[in-house]
């Protein structure tokens, strides 16, 4: 599987509502930004490719509702991620603060092979805006107490450092994905037997 | 067939396990066929995948993972395939199309058919118009609410990148080839229109998401009518589960840059408002309104309010609309307050609109609750209170609806504990936070009348909200009328007695509820002295009806704020020639609180008898007319309440000592009047009950002989009264039974005499009194019983000899023996 040409490549951007998800995403995949919220419900996902290394990679960008209220059918979009982003609000601590119990959730929701491992990005946003709560050195000591998680300051609005923070997050899903690889390099099990199907109970509806 | 059958949890996990597992196989050998540039093996691996998606047999939940998997590996065949597209550009759709017909199940063949489409509008955009509207139609060929909701949903998310979002016109030059309505497989026929035909316009793309909206939520509606009635509860929890499949067709609207307001206006909202109404399903009807007001940007909102609140008002009863416009309104308001935003523009009367059409809807609703009603009025003074600050005649407005609506269902009385309680008491509480001036909550004129409609309980917590405020943040009150509305009005609960029993209130809490008015009282302040007098006044008359429970904690402040005024007047009595006049006013409204103190039942009388002394000395300083004739008469009122109300010794020593102390302070009494008074300290000294409380009284009053002050300035110096006094202590100490007590009083009297000697009373004192005492002391100590006490009067004792000792070179101790 690995020498197919291209890589495709899960990535969740998680994080308070408000703090700029959907903004930095749009940012990174389309180069567009608009002052406008618009609350996302759910989760979306957008595709978008780059080069990380020479290679090809297909990186498919999940972007999720801060609002737990609006995710009604969970989060079984988590599994299988590839590399996880934390996103917080400069301006505001609460979103930082917050950023511990998403990694937490994450971890537990989508059981990774090896947590302790587990690739995160913490991107910073909105450092055009100049009502600052936290500081550089804060955040950074955060991920640093958090198996060295590398930290990104962003603004999405004025698309600073946005593709580099993402490039990161490329490259290290790849290296993450290399390794799962190992693993998965054969399912579980695999059947001979004509056309499996899973349930024998199936009703009689056509569809 | 329902919704989903029961199956437990353990199968449930089961199943999906199951499910997944087969996912997972089929999945690997899709893509080795892949790698391998077998297309068809490959498709017929992935429509074996997507097979498992024809269950009916999972949860909503497990569904939804089923279906996560599944797509995450048509991902992979989606790359491939533009991958194709793009390498040889020949490759012809139809062949594609008929692989895709290999898929015999109608679920697998059109998530293949969705995915093939995707890759066709990618590389031929002038065929998006028709694949889209042609996708949409084809998925009406499954009717399982929950398949076809996440069929649809797998349409919305493929669609998202390749949807027309342009203002172009359409090209006219090329109206031929529409899709015939029949051609429902009609695939083939992108390939001979190719590159020509249309790639459509935003308008497309909204009608093609208005269409799938539609249609996904006739599929939604209809889960809620299958089934067996017991089944109902959790049947509407997969609803509740599944809306986020619905609500995301209003992302996709709102992700089109082409849909801009006019857009928003015309095409967009009306065509969902419209499915909103008339699908008449409370579920579908709550979540979408609130999906609408979350998905679009607040400046569409803006624009949009009449047509928006006017649809909640046709929205089924049993809709919680409540919750709708307040999450609306608390949109808007956070919108408002945006520090980078632009503020709510000045040509929309954002606050008339909603208190229009809330009034409407509560009106066209009748089974609404009050407590939903009130909490209406609620989100619109926290509407006023973010966007229109200085607006507080909004405020009143809501204030008089809430009334008005009172009135208009015959509710006189409202109980704070219940819901509507507590709605009510948000409702008022918020302008006194917002606010924080009590003065700016006097402008609101139906604020009493609100007020009043809560029971007791609801209004002490108001009042003492009020009260906190006050002293917080130190807002003054500075007009009789300010303070006659705050207390009469808002704070009445707290000083009214009106036929209460003070029985079942918290005794604690009472108190500090008075203590909390006490406090009040010093914020009632004018620049003006005869401002101030009125204001004390009206206070003193408000706060005299609140009973004798009350006014124990209330009225001393009304008097000692009267003695502060009084000394202003003194300051000022160059520039107002009645000062005397006024003071002297004042003095007697002083006169006349104490004494309705001294009435008062449970007032005790050490706290009047200091009031009298108080103001004593208070007129003792200001030397207004009779002001002397003013000072005897308090301290006289202080000799009587002794008399008659003192019955403990240990406090009328107390007060026999505070009265002395106040009368050897004071300065204003003529011989005649001063005489009286000394005498008659000396008697009451005299005449108390104990032994050495009698003695230490002399001994106390001796000090009022010796440096008491009259009129002429001079102290008294009555060498022979002091003298007689301590001797009269001596008479006492000695007829006390208990050596060490005895001991102690001669020590303490020694002490005294030492005093007065030093002091110069020489002709009455002399070293031989003092030989005597010491003697006398020497031979009393080893009789008294060892103890604490004994100890502390030894050191007392040992003290005084040294000091003696020190002095005793000094001509004026000739001849003493230590």
């Amino acid at each position: 599987m690995s020498n197919r040409k291209k890589v495709l490549l899960k990535v969740i951007v998680l994080g308070d509502s408000g703090v700029g998800k959907t903004c930095l995403m749009n940012q990174f995949v389309s180069k567009k930004f608009t002052n406008q919220y618009k609350a996302t419900i759910g989760a979306d996902f957008q595709t978008k490719e780059v080069m990380v290394d020479n290679k090809l990679i297909t990186l498919q960008i999940w972007d999720t509702a801060g609002q737990e209220r609006f995710q009604s059918l969970g989060v079984g979009f988590y599994r299988g991620a590839d590399c996880c982003v934390l996103v917080y609000d400069v301006t505001s601590p609460t979103t930082f603060k917050s950023l511990e119990s998403w990694r937490d959730e994450f971890l537990i929701q989508s059981s990774p092979k090896d947590p302790e491992n587990f690739p995160f990005v913490v991107i910073g946003n909105k450092i055009d805006l100049e009502n600052r709560s936290i500081t550089t050195k804060r955040a950074q000591s955060w991920c640093q107490s958090k198996n060295n998680i590398p930290y990104f300051e962003v603004s999405a609005k004025e698309a600073l450092h946005v593709d580099e923070a993402f490039a990161t997050v490329a490259r290290n899903a790849q290296a993450q994905e290399n390794e799962v690889e190992l693993y998965n390099e054969f399912p579980d099990q695999i059947k001979l037997s004509p056309l499996p199907t899973s349930s024998s109970r199936q009703d009689n509806c056509g569809c | 067939m329902p919704a989903t059958p029961l199956t437990p949890g353990e199968d449930q996990e089961k199943l999906l396990d199951d499910a997944v597992a087969v996912v997972k196989v089929q999945a690997f050998q899709m893509k080795r066929m892949l790698d391998k540039d077998k297309l068809m093996d490959a498709l017929k691996h992935a429509s074996n995948m997507l097979g498992e998606l024809r269950t009916a047999l999972l949860s909503p939940k497990n569904y939804y993972e089923l279906y996560m998997a599944v797509t995450t590996e048509l991902c992979h065949l989606e790359i491939y395939l533009l991958d194709e597209v793009d390498e040889h550009k020949g490759r012809k759709m139809s062949d594609l199309y008929e692989l895709v017909q290999y898929a015999g199940n109608i679920i697998p063949r059109l998530y293949l058919l969705i995915t093939v489409g995707l890759v066709y509008m990618r590389a031929h955009p002038g065929s998006r118009k028709d694949i889209l509207k042609d996708l949409v139609e084809m998925c009406r060929g499954v009717q399982h609410p929950l398949r076809g909701l996440f069929l649809r949903n797998y349409l919305l998310q493929c669609t998202r990148n390749v949807l027309p979002d342009s203002d172009g016109v359409e090209d006219t030059q090329n109206p031929q080839n529409p899709l015939s309505p029949d051609a429902r497989d009609g695939l083939l026929m992108y390939t001979r229109e190719s590159e020509i035909g249309m790639p459509g316009t935003v308008k497309d793309s909204v009608d093609f998401v208005l269409a799938n909206f539609g249609e996904m939520n006739k599929l939604w509606v209809r889960m809620q009518h299958q089934g067996h009635s017991r089944d109902r509860e959790r049947r509407e929890k997969e609803r509740q589960e599944l809306r986020l499949l619905v609500g995301t067709n209003l992302v996709r609207l709102s992700q089109l840059d082409a849909v801009n307001l006019d857009r928003y206006k015309k095409m967009v909202l009306p065509g969902i408002l419209e499915q909103v109404v008339s699908c008449r399903d409370p579920i579908a009807q709550e979540y979408l309104m609130e999906c609408i007001i979350q998905v679009f940007p607040d400046e569409f909102h803006l624009q949009t309010l009449q047509s928006f609140l006017k649809s909640c008002a046709e929205l089924r009863q049993q809709v919680n609309v409540k919750t709708v416009i307040i999450s609306l309104i608390e949109r808007l308001a956070a919108y408002a307050t945006r520090v980078d935003g632009p503020g709510i523009p000045a040509n929309i009367p954002l606050f008339e609109i909603f208190s229009e059409q809330i009034s409407t809807i509560i009106q066209s609703r009748e089974e609404m609750p009050s407590q939903d009603i009130i909490a209406l009025q609620v989100a619109l003074v926290n509407l006023a209170i973010k966007c229109y600050k200085d607006r507080i005649d909004y405020i009143d407005l809501v204030l008089n609806k809430t009334a008005e609506i009172f009135a208009r269902q015959g509710i006189k009385s409202v109980q704070s504990d219940t819901p509507v309680g507590k709605e009510m008491l948000k409702l008022l509480r918020m302008p006194v936070d917002t606010y924080n001036d009590v003065i700016t909550l006097l402008k609101l004129e139906n604020l009493v009348s609100c007020l009043d409609m809560l029971d007791v309980k609801g209004r002490k917590t108001m009042a003492i909200l009020i009260a906190n405020n006050m002293i917080d943040n130190e807002t003054k009150l500075t007009t009789t009328d300010q303070v006659n509305t705050v207390l009469s009005k808002l704070l009445d609960v707290l000083i009214q007695a009106e036929g209460e029993s003070l029985d079942s209130v918290d005794i604690e809490d009472f108190v500090e509820e008075q203590n909390l008015v006490a406090r009040l009282i010093s914020l009632m302040q004018s620049d003006s002295p005869d401002d101030q007098y009125s204001i004390l006044n009206s206070a003193r008359k408000l706060l005299a009806n609140g009973g004798p429970d009350r006014i124990r904690f209330t009225l001393p402040t009304i008097v000692f704020q009267f003695l502060q005024l009084a000394g202003r007047y003194s300051q000022i009595r160059e520039e107002d020639e009645k000062w005397s006049k006024k003071v002297a006013k004042i003095f007697q409204h002083v006169h006349q609180t104490i004494s309705a103190l001294t009435k008062a039942e449970g007032c005790s009388a050490d706290l009047t008898l200091r009031l009298y002394l108080e103001a004593a000395q208070a007129a003792d300083r200001i030397d207004f007319a009779d002001h002397e004739t003013v000072a005897y008469e308090f301290l006289s009122q202080a000799f009587s309440l002794l008399e008659e109300e003192v019955s403990d010794s240990k406090a009328q020593l107390a007060a026999i000592t505070l009265i002395i102390g106040t009368l050897q302070q004071m300065s204003c009494f003529s011989e005649e009047s001063h005489a009286p008074l000394r005498n008659q300290c000396a008697l009451v000294a005299a005449n108390l009950l104990k032994k050495p409380d009698q003695c230490r009284a002399v001994s106390t009053c001796a000090h009022v002989f010796w440096s008491g002050k009259t009129n002429s300035g001079q102290e008294l110096r009555d060498g022979k009264r002091v003298a007689e006094c301590l001797k009269k202590g001596l008479r006492f100490a000695s007829q006390c039974m208990d050596s060490g007590v005895q001991a102690q009083l001669f020590c303490e009297l020694l002490n005294s005499y030492v005093y007065f000697f030093e002091k110069g009373n020489v002709e009455h004192i002399k070293v031989d009194t003092l030989n005597q005492l010491i003697a006398k002391i020497k031979e009393l100590m080893p009789t008294v019983e060892k103890c604490d006490e004994v100890e502390q009067i030894q050191a007392h004792f040992e003290r005084t000899l040294e000091r003696l000792s020190s002095k005793k070179g000094e001509p004026l101790y000739e001849g003493l023996t230590l």
